[in-house]
Parts: C-alpha cells; structure tokens; sequence
C-alpha cells in the first residue's frame, strides 16, 4: 500500500479501452469518415451514455463496441483482448461471450418462445439442453418474466418483448450490456420501466453501454459520452453533457 | 514426454470440440431447418415436390433399364454357359464385316468332325442350320417356326431338356428319317390334348413323325426357343438351306477352360480350314458374352440418353431448391443477423441453410423414390419390360435427392453467411 503499485484489481477494472479508434466507409466512391480518432475507457461496473444526434458516428461507435464491425484504424481492447486482430470466427465467439445486445427493436425470432429467444445465445455456446432451459428461466426471472415463458413474441407487449431481449442478453452473463435505443420503440411510462430495470442491472454491477440520441436518457446515467462529426466532443457525469447540449440547440432554433 | 502430454492433451481438446460442434452445429441446424420447413408447408411442399419428380424419373428409368439388362442376362443363359459358337461370321457383324464373312468358305461337316476328332476341351460338337417353315397338324398350322437342323450331340450343348419321348440318335441323321422334335410352344399349340410323340405334323408339307417334345427354355431378344422344330440336318439340308454354312455349337467341359478351348479351336479350325498363314481367322468362335457386349454397344446410348433426360428434371428440382433458399434467406436476413449478433459463426449459419435444403430435397428424394420404383412396378406389370428394385436403389433415390439439396444450397447457404451482421440487422 505504502509502495503505491497498482494492485492487480487496478489493471483488470478496465473493461473497454479505444484508443484511436477510425472507421471509414466508402460510399458510392466518396469516404465517409464515421469515426475519427475516438479513444476512451469504461471500468468494470459503469454505466456509460453514448449520446448523440443520428449521423454522429454513434451507431458506428456500438457496432464496433459490439464487434459487429472491426475499425479502420486504431486499437480496441475488451476485457482484456485486443479485438481489432481477430478473425470472424473468434469474434463471433466474442460476442457470443462477452456482449449482451438489447436492440431498438427487440430483434427476438418470431417463431420462437421467449424460453427459446433466451436460450438461442446459449445454442451457440454448446450448451446441453436441460442446463440452457434452466438458466434461460433464471434469466427470464430476473426481468420478472417468468409467467411468459411460452408466449411468442407477438403474444407479449412491447416492453415484454424488450425485457425478453435484456433476459437473452443477461443469460450469458456478458462483461458488458449494449443497448442501442433500448426504449426507442415504447411509449414513455414503458420506456422508463426499462430505465429502472438498467438502473437495478448497474447496481447489481453490470457494466452497461446505453446508445441514444435523447439527452434526457443520457441525463440518468452516471456517465455520458458525446459524439458528434465521428469525434467525442465530451465525456463526463450523466446530467452535466446531457445539459451542454441544450445551449448549442438553442442556437439553431 | 512432455510432447505425449501435450499431444493427448491436443487430442482431447479437439474431440470435445468436434462434439460440441456436432451437437451444435448439425443437431441445433437441424431442429432451425425443420422448424422453418414447417413454418412455409406450402412452399416446402412444392419444393419437395420438384425434387421428388426429378428422382422418380431417374429412378423409374434406372429400373427399367435395370430390369432390361437383368432380363437379357437372363436370356443370354438360355445359350448355355459353357457354349462356344463356331460361324463364318462374328455375332453382331454389319456393313463391311458382314459382306466380308459372306464370302468366306462355308463351315462344312468334314471341319466339324476335325474339331470333334481333335478338341480336347469339348464334351460336344453340334452342327446347326436355321430356317423358318409352317408347321401343321390336323388343319392347324403354325406360321413362321424355327426349323433347326442338328445332330444328336444338340441336346447336350443346347439349354434343352427332353420333356417326352426321345432326342435325335446317330441314325436319324445319317439315314435321313423324317423325324422331328417339338419344342413346348409347338408341342402345345398343336397338341393341346393329346400325346404328339407318335404323331405326324406337316412342314411346308412334307410329312414328319414326331418323336420328342422339349421343356420350356425361354427367348433370346427376338428369337423363341420354344416356337422351334428340331430335326436331323441330312433331313433338313434335303428340303431347305442347301448351301448354308454350318454353326458348330460346341460344348466346353468347365468354364475355366473357355479361353484354353478358344485358342484350341482357332488352331483346329485354321488347319481344317487350311487359312493360311499370313490370313487372319476366316471365321468366328463366339461366346454367348459378346452379345452382351452389343446389347450394350447398342442400348448404352439410349440409356445415357433417357437417364440425361432423369438427371435434368432433378436439376430443374434442384434449381427450385435453389431459388426457395434465396428467397428464405432474403427472408430471414435479419433473423441471420440476429444470430450472428448472439455468437452463430459464418458455417454456423451455413450449415443450417444447407441442412433446410438437404432436408427439403432428402425428403424429396423418399417420395420419388416411392413414386419412382411404383413406377418401374407398373411398367414391369403392364409391359412386357421387366423393371428390377434393388434396395441399394432406394438408398440411392433418398442420398441422390440429399445431395441435389446440399449442391444447390451451397450458394444461398455462403449468401446468408456471408452478410454483414449490422446491415442484416437493419433490414426491413
């Protein structure tokens, strides 16, 4: 302690580390620069905004956090792996593992119960039967969905659906959730049910990453990120960038 | 030691691997496919449907042909497995061969009883000549019966069997008697009633004593063996075919020895022959197999033909096959994307595509195969044409439809995992 060396607790609280992150894309023989320069770290247990307008590069920023999509340039390291290196396959894995997605618009199969929409990351991993079914349920339990079990998803409301697809995220007990938009598609007062259900998660000490374009929701987390043209312009507590966007907004107006 | 460790140790790893990909990947495909097989019956129907057609065409055809060669193997047995065939000419000869033999010496009875006197593989030798006459009996007469002109040793070499009375002896022929021997159709047409060894049929009008019937012994292509008349070659050389040159039909003592007893018979025959010795052969030893071998130079054409026509409507399947998968991977693009996105790696996804269409088109096959091989049953029931199942076919009709799928899925299967996850994702 008196030697000041970082303990080893101090070096694995880093979850996401980017540092000069770049994505390009080339559209119809014009570069489009989505991401340019973006380096940032979350630790283990935050719960970070990532807020800004459409076309801001955000989008891009949680594909790549996502490892949907790998970087032009520039290094990504999750939970200790460096990603930008990895071939599909590993990366598949990755995801597989390490990331719980909750998308805008569910993207639960149709076909499938909810028992099934939670299992279907388990099938990927390898797991038996019996052993997915049972954690499948814990999962649906913890988003007090365990009376649905069997419904499909057009048997559920739309903040049931939602809470289907944050019990298939928890299921593999990611290191981070990403959420894009998660409430986007609910009406206000299901919208913030989904709020409270993130807050619970952050406090049970999930690390969350909540991509938005509202301030508001940006406001209630401890954290916000702001990008804006494919650059972070700021990165502090939750309420304060969430209100430096009002100014330049007024402005326009 | 460290290298065995670590090579067990690589090798167990891999086992667990290999298992948990199968469990995953083959099971978990499978159980992906069916469900969306039976999420679209309609679609999924006429699609099998495609595929059935194609297999059952095949294989109704394959039957068939089958059925045609077995048949002919059949009929090549009633010419005696042991049996050699000395002509003039070649079985199967045409065009310049054919006008060539015709003017060969004709084979005579002196040449025969050299190779008698000589081969030492022979258990007989029997002349033969051939000709078409009416046969009558108490106003009923019988057009177009094969006369065959032979000697006593014919019952030996020939798939005959005595059904009543006698066969030729050594006098019949020698003195010329006006005997004959009936072969079963003759002997029961003519006959229907009554015991015809004693009687007198009429052959183009001359008078003949019947002295024998013969069992049944089938057809040969176009040719009866039991529409046929034997009598004693003097008698017959008498009345008809004078100048014909002779067939020897020569019985060999064990197959084994059929290529020994051919070289044997060449020599024989060149010398009685007096061929010289700078002239190839003048003549033919046949076997029964080479008209095998032209029944396939002569069908094996139309068999590629008509099978070509079976593999084309299992490709016209097999695009159907193709272009359901298309549409059920544009489909389910973001279902692609979704599973990608929860860890489903690029064969993943390929493998449950190409188990959607191997499942299609497996199932597929079964019917056809069912439908195919009725086919071939109703053919073999209605038309002279024996169709033939073996269960290997049926193995074939279901693996062959299975394989179909797996190649015309390849490409719609590499499309949907080939997709990037975040454009499948956003699909609408």
């Amino acid at each position: 302690m008196d030697h000041g060396v970082p303990g080893p607790e101090r070096r694995t609280a880093v979850l996401i580390s980017l540092e000069g992150i770049t994505r390009h894309f080339v559209v119809g023989g014009e570069t489009v620069r989505a991401l340019q320069g973006v380096s940032f770290s979350v630790e283990k247990g935050e719960w970070v905004a990532i807020v800004g307008q459409s076309g801001s590069g955000k989008s891009t920023l949680m594909n790549v956090l996502g490892c949907l999509d790998t970087p032009t340039a520039g290094r990504y390291s999750l939970n200790g792996q460096d990603v930008q290196t990895l071939d599909d396959d590993a990366l598949a894995q990755i995801r597989n593992k390490e990331i719980g997605f909750i998308f805008q618009t569910f993207q639960l199969l149709p076909r499938e119960t909810a028992l099934s929409n939670v299992e279907l990351p388990l099938v990927y991993r390898g797991m038996r039967p019996k052993e997915r079914r049972e954690r499948a349920r814990r999962a649906l339990d913890q988003v007090q969905l365990s009376n649905r079990t069997h419904h499909r998803p057009n048997e559920l409301s739309g903040g049931q659906r939602q809470r289907v697809a944050i019990a298939r995220a928890l299921v593999t007990e990611p290191s981070l959730l990403l959420a894009d938009e998660p409430t986007g598609n609910l009406d206000s007062a299901t919208g913030e049910e989904i709020m409270r259900l993130f807050a619970q998660l952050h406090q049970a000490g999930h690390t969350i990453c909540l991509v938005t374009h509202e301030p508001k929701l940006a406001a209630r987390c401890p954290r916000a990120i702001r990008i804006s043209d494919g650059k972070i312009v700021a990165d502090g507590p939750g309420p304060q960038v969430a209100l430096e966007q009002q100014p330049l907004s007024r402005v326009g107006s | 030691m460290i290298r065995v460790v670590f090579f067990f140790k690589s090798v167990r790893v891999s086992l667990r691997e290999l298992w948990v990909m199968l469990r995953v990947e083959v099971y978990e495909g499978a159980r992906i496919a069916l469900r969306s097989l039976g999420a679209n019956r309609l679609r999924t129907l006429l699609t099998t449907g495609g595929i059935a057609i194609g297999v059952a065409t095949l294989l109704a055809i394959v039957g068939i042909i089958q059925g045609l060669n077995a048949s002919f193997e059949r009929q090549l047995a009633t010419m005696g497995t042991t049996s050699l065939y000395i002509s003039k000419r070649k079985f199967g000869a045409t065009g310049d061969d054919w006008q060539e033999a015709r003017i060969r010496k004709d084979i005579d009875r002196a040449q025969m009883e050299v190779v008698k006197n000589e081969c030492t593989y022979c258990t007989a030798v029997a002349p033969n000549i051939w000709y078409q006459a009416d046969v009558s009996f108490l106003g009923n007469t019988i057009n177009g019966v094969q006369l065959i002109g032979t000697t006593e040793e014919y019952i030996d070499v020939a798939s005959y069997k005595m059904a009543r009375g006698r066969f030729l002896n050594y006098s019949d022929d020698a003195d010329q008697k006006h005997v004959v021997v009936l072969a079963a159709d003759i002997a029961e047409s003519l006959f229907p009633s009554s015991d015809p060894v004693g009687a007198t049929v009429r052959i183009d009008d001359h008078p003949f004593r019947v002295i024998g019937t013969l069992e049944r012994r089938g057809k040969m292509l176009d040719a009866n063996w039991d529409k046929a008349v034997v009598m004693p070659l003097r008698t017959m050389r008498a009345y008809w075919g004078v100048f014909r040159s002779l067939t020897l039909i020569v019985g060999v003592d064990t197959a084994d020895n059929m290529d020994l007893a051919v070289d044997q018979l060449t020599g024989i025959m060149r010398r009685a022959r007096k061929t010289p010795a700078d002239r190839p052969d003048d003549f033919a030893i046949n076997r029964p197999e080479q008209l095998l071998d032209l029944y396939e130079k002569l069908t094996g054409g139309l068999y590629m033909v008509i099978t070509g026509i079976g593999l084309i409507t299992l490709i016209v399947g097999g695009i159907g096959i193709m272009n359901i998968m298309l549409v059920s991977v544009r489909e389910r693009t973001r279902e692609i994307g979704v599973r990608r996105a929860l860890g489903a790696r690029k064969r993943t996804i390929v493998l449950q595509f190409l188990m959607e269409a191997a499942a299609v088109s497996g199932v597929g096959g079964a019917i056809g195969t069912a439908v195919g091989l009725s086919a071939a049953k109703i053919v073999s029931l209605i038309t002279p044409l024996a169709a033939t199942v073996q269960v290997g076919t049926i193995f074939f009709g279901v693996g062959f439809g299975a394989v179909v799928g797996l190649v015309f899925g390849i490409w719609p299967a590499a499309r949907a995992a080939n997709l990037d996850p975040v454009e499948a994702l956003r699909y609408e």
